[in-house]
């Protein structure tokens, strides 16, 4: 009964108010006429209502009426001075009626009713001569759907928020509660792991971000935190300058946080068995002799001629398993302009082609030389059509995780197109003694011309749309000088791990931080370490949110400050005028003009 | 402390109101005092006289007191329509937002959802009002009465209370939000009210902005666009005023370019939208983007008066006579706006920037309708037949 009054009240305003003013000035004691609608049939019933309203009184003195269009059929028009006590049924219908009897013996839902409308009536007729409107509950209601969360009406509208679960790590850093207010406001799901769950924190994040408590060097926490979350944004930084908590958060905090990440994709991709979108394809483990299958060594000369010169030395490289286990690629070349490689012809699992990667991750231990690393492509059955494309590889002493992106692979010949990873068929690695560069410090004594490299495996790196996890690293600039190696060798350590990890990353460098407003001054994007100005945390805030569903900021590590406005015609800065205005996606063509996988 | 003391001042400043005299049909205009110290707030008939030393108390020294984060804001009236933008705004850019509600049972929690803090006050209540200000560089004021309160509790006193407060504790930016053209009506108690509370602002020394407004957008939705999608009955008047509505995110984005800015301290802006419309013309623009024909009720302005005078002779709906006040001016001024150029070019923005209102109204068109449909299909079908 509740609910149908209610659901009359709302479509009774428009026959109440047929039913009440009346041309003429006559004072009636209003027969009001209201309509009960339930489900498809229409009952209308005439209830007689007393109503001592003013609006019957002077609105009956002259309200003329530009358009009406009578939507219910079953009145008679403008006749509504006599009270009519009989009910209409124009149509049949079914259970969608009440029992007439009730509706005109009960008095008090009468009265309810009529006060109901006299209310609709009174509102619209008051708020006309009213400056400011306030809203009724159900608009309230309403414009909640619109305006708050991240609606389609509001300025922080994106598209696809809903769906999106972002984990905060560092939500109560400067950086960190800004962004996580910036979420909410855009209508993410927000996540977010502090350390301490006491009412301090609490008060500092939105009620309705979900909290775990865990520190991020226990991997176990990370992954409770992980779990669910499509995109990581990672604020959190060292609160002192101890070895150990550079390295707990820092470093480590970051790896756990990338392994976790990549567990979960795994397991989703395990429980549906397909492939998690963001795990590396495996192209080469170098575990047993039997993996050493398909490998070949060559040798070679850049030079063309083919007189061997009385000062050859000779060239001898082997690829063979080692007593521990490892293979190893060594020998030396001793020929001027000579080269050995190992190589081979690429067989990759059924259905995967590398043009759904985007670079090769290769786990390697050298001894600080650099190699070349070759990909032909071109079609199978005819090698003499392949066209190759090169890339160096540094490594250092001792293990190493060296990635190589497909972006950086040059031609051979520098007439053919760039390369594209989908015709690759062959992957080479090459030593040549003649490029070493010579101030390799950590060599010692030991000749250029020796090399010995052990391999682990050779995987590629998935590509992807957006990035994954942003991370809020340092410049140094804002840090005392007597910390800064340590905190920045901490810093740099995440980072590489993260780039390392196969997922899309961003990292944005901020220089020394102010509390300011953000919005207000130009953005300098860079990435050289020449930047010198400081930023906002809300500023920093501002371009972890939008980095999230840009696909010009995946895999792209970058600096960012205030423009320096003194100074003149300073060509190295690429600016970038933000501007504190509505749809503003400064981003975009900013990070388009850096380079990728840095 | 310090904010007791002042506050032990402000009460006894404040002259109680006399005594409403019984209905008398004669309407004296009592002259008005613009006088430096003293303000008097006396609209036509013989209602109370509000006076107000605007004599503030000296401000004493916090030193030892709450350090003042210049990004600390507190929002008062952050419920409504205008305030909700404004918390929005600040958040967005990084303030840390304080909101200031009236304690409720059931309380708004979308603010706290957003990350505001939200503290409990009452302005008709000004001994709970220092305990909001404390840390606070600005106030942002967005509130006035809602229409069954009486106008003069929360707009005047408690403005006042509020302002005075403010100056005795420091608060370093007042920003207040007022009527357009509320100088040229006195007639209307809330736009005269309005208007002596700007001359408080300016004479109490704060460092303030005031920023005048026309009309927002918003209130539109839900007197026009709901009603003809729901193909119910449309309330228009026939003045020819012409409303230069905004809409309340604009007006949040350009105050907060305004508080920064240096050359719009002690200022008073006025933001009007980018065209003046009739409700007339409104409601052709909604059945036009709508695509039906709306079931419009004229009433003539005319009928509004006469509510009006009728209202007046009852002390019972005194309050709604307030109201309704504003028929007067809908009779009397055409278009309800300013060039705003100059202030564009004072604030840097750029006026394609602002949005008009046929955008917004088609936004909402077609963003809006089906998901206002769902809902309400789905609020159908939780009723019960019997």
């Amino acid at each position: 009964m509740a609910a149908m009054s209610s659901r009359c009240a709302a479509s009774s305003s428009s026959s109440a108010f047929l039913g009440a003013p009346l041309p003429g000035g006559r004072h009636h004691q209003g027969s009001c006429g209201f309509v009960a609608a339930g489900g498809g049939a229409k009952t209308t019933v005439r209830v007689a209502a007393a109503l001592d309203t003013e609006a019957t009184a002077k609105a009956g003195k002259s309200s003329s009426r530009a358009r009406r269009a009578r939507k219910d059929g079953g009145e008679p028009g403008g006749s509504s001075s006599t009270a009519l006590l009989a009910p209409t049924h124009p149509d049949g219908g079914g259970g969608g009626g009440v029992a007439l009897d009730d509706v005109i013996v009960n008095p008090v839902g009468l009265g309810r009713r009529s006060r109901q409308i006299f209310d609709e009536v009174w509102r619209k007729f008051s708020r006309l001569g009213q400056m400011s409107t306030v809203a009724s509950p159900e608009q309230e209601e309403q414009e909640g759907v619109l305006f708050r969360g991240g609606g389609p009406m509001c300025d922080f509208a994106v598209p696809g928020a809903q769906d999106t679960t972002v984990l905060v790590v560092g939500a109560t850093s400067r950086i960190g509660r800004i962004v996580v207010r910036k979420l909410m406001l855009r209508g993410y799901n927000v996540k977010a792991l502090v350390r301490r769950n006491d009412q301090e924190v609490i008060d500092m994040l939105p009620r309705s971000v979900d909290i775990v408590v865990g520190d991020v060097g226990d991997a176990s926490s990370v992954q409770a935190a992980v779990s669910g979350c499509n995109k990581v944004i990672y604020c959190a930084t060292a609160r002192s300058t101890i070895t150990g908590d550079l390295n707990r958060v820092d470093n480590q905090g970051v790896r756990n946080v990338t392994k976790a990440f990549q567990d979960y994709y795994n397991q989703l991709a395990q429980s549906r068995a397909g492939k998690s979108s963001k795990s590396k394809l495996s192209i080469a483990k170098f575990k047993s002799a039997k993996s050493l299958q398909g490998w070949e060594v060559n040798q070679g000369s850049y030079f063309q001629d083919i007189y061997p010169s009385r000062f050859d030395e000779g060239t001898d490289a082997s690829f063979e398993i080692s007593e521990n286990g490892q293979a190893v690629f060594s020998g030396f070349v001793f020929t001027r302009g000579g080269y050995v490689e190992v190589s081979k012809r690429l067989s990759l699992p059924l259905g995967s082609t590398l043009d759904r990667y985007d670079g090769l991750l290769l786990s390697v231990g050298g001894n600080g030389r650099s190699y070349v690393i070759i990909l032909e492509t071109g079609p199978l059955a005819d090698t003499s059509q392949s066209k190759k494309y090169f890339a160096r590889m540094n490594t250092k002493v001792g293990f190493c995780r060296v990635r190589v992106p497909f972006s950086d692979f040059r031609p051979v010949n520098p007439q053919d197109p760039p390369l594209d990873p989908f015709l690759v068929h062959t992957l080479t690695i090459r030593f040549e003694p003649k490029k070493q560069r010579p101030g390799d410090s950590s060599q010692g004594a030991s000749d250029p011309r020796n090399f010995q490299l052990i391999m682990e495996f050779i995987k590629a790196l998935p590509t992807g749309q957006e990035t994954d996890i942003v991370l809020v690293s340092c410049t140094g600039s804002g840090i005392e000088p007597n910390r800064r190696e340590q905190v920045l060798k901490a810093k740099k350590a995440g980072e590489d791990a993260l780039r390392r990890s196969g997922l899309g990353y961003t990292i944005v460098c901020p220089g020394p931080l102010q509390e300011e407003p953000g919005g207000q001054r130009a953005l300098i994007f860079d990435q050289g370490n020449r930047i010198s100005q400081g930023i906002s945390c809300a500023d920093v805030a501002d371009i972890c949110v939008k980095a999230l569903h840009d696909s010009t900021a995946r895999n792209k590590s970058f600096d960012v400050c205030y423009e320096h406005v003194s100074k003149q015609g300073d060509e190295l800065y690429e600016l970038v005028a933000h501007l504190p205005d509505k749809a503003n996606n400064y981003l975009a063509p900013a990070l388009s003009v850096l380079e990728k996988n840095t | 402390m310090a904010s007791s003391t002042s506050l032990a001042a402000l009460p006894s400043q404040l002259a109680s109101p006399a005594r409403r005299a019984a209905l008398s049909r004669s309407a004296t205009a009592r002259p008005r005092h613009h006088h430096h110290s003293l303000l008097r707030a006396p609209p036509k008939g013989c209602r109370l006289v509000v006076t107000c030393n605007a004599q503030t108390a000296v401000p004493t020294s916090i030193a030892q007191g709450t350090p003042v984060r210049p990004t600390s804001i507190l929002v008062v009236g952050a419920t409504g329509t205008l305030g909700r933008q404004v918390v929005r705004r600040a958040l967005d850019e990084g303030y840390d937002v304080r909101c200031l509600v009236r304690p409720r049972p059931a309380p708004a929690d979308f603010l706290r959802d957003w990350g505001a803090t939200v503290v409990n006050a009452d302005l008709s209540k000004p001994e709970t009002i220092p305990a909001t200000l404390v840390g606070i560089h600005t106030v942002i004021d967005c509130a006035t009465g809602r229409p069954e309160e009486p106008i003069r509790t929360v707009d005047w006193e408690g403005k006042v209370a509020l302002i005075q407060c403010a100056k005795a504790m420091g608060i370093q930016k007042y920003v207040f939000y007022s009527i357009h053209n509320c100088d040229k009506h006195p007639e209307v108690p809330l736009m005269e009210i309005k208007h002596c509370t700007e001359k408080f602002i300016q004479d109490a020394g704060l460092d303030y902005l005031i920023i005048r407004l026309c009309g927002f957008m918003q209130g539109l939705i839900g007197q026009y666009a709901v009603p003809i999608l729901e193909e119910k009955s449309v309330w228009g008047t026939d003045a020819p005023t012409r409303i230069a509505y905004m809409d309340t995110q604009d007006v949040a984005r350009l105050t907060f370019i305004a508080m920064r800015n240096e050359k719009a301290s002690k200022k008073l802006l006025t933001f009007a939208g980018p065209r003046a419309w009739t409700t007339q013309e409104v409601i052709t623009l909604c059945e036009r983007l709508a695509g039906q024909d709306a079931n419009v009720t004229t009433v003539p302005v005319a009928v509004l008066r006469f509510t009006r005078q009728l209202t007046r002779f009852f002390q019972w709906t005194n309050d709604v006579a307030d109201r309704l006040a504003f028929s007067e001016v809908l009779s009397s001024d055409t278009i309800f706006s300013v060039p705003m150029n100059d202030t564009y070019q004072l604030l840097g923005v750029d006026s394609k920037d602002i949005l008009t209102l046929e955008k917004y109204l088609q936004d909402y068109f077609t963003n809006i309708l089906k998901k206002l449909k769902d809902l309400k299909a789905q609020s159908k079908q939780t009723d019960i037949f019997f």
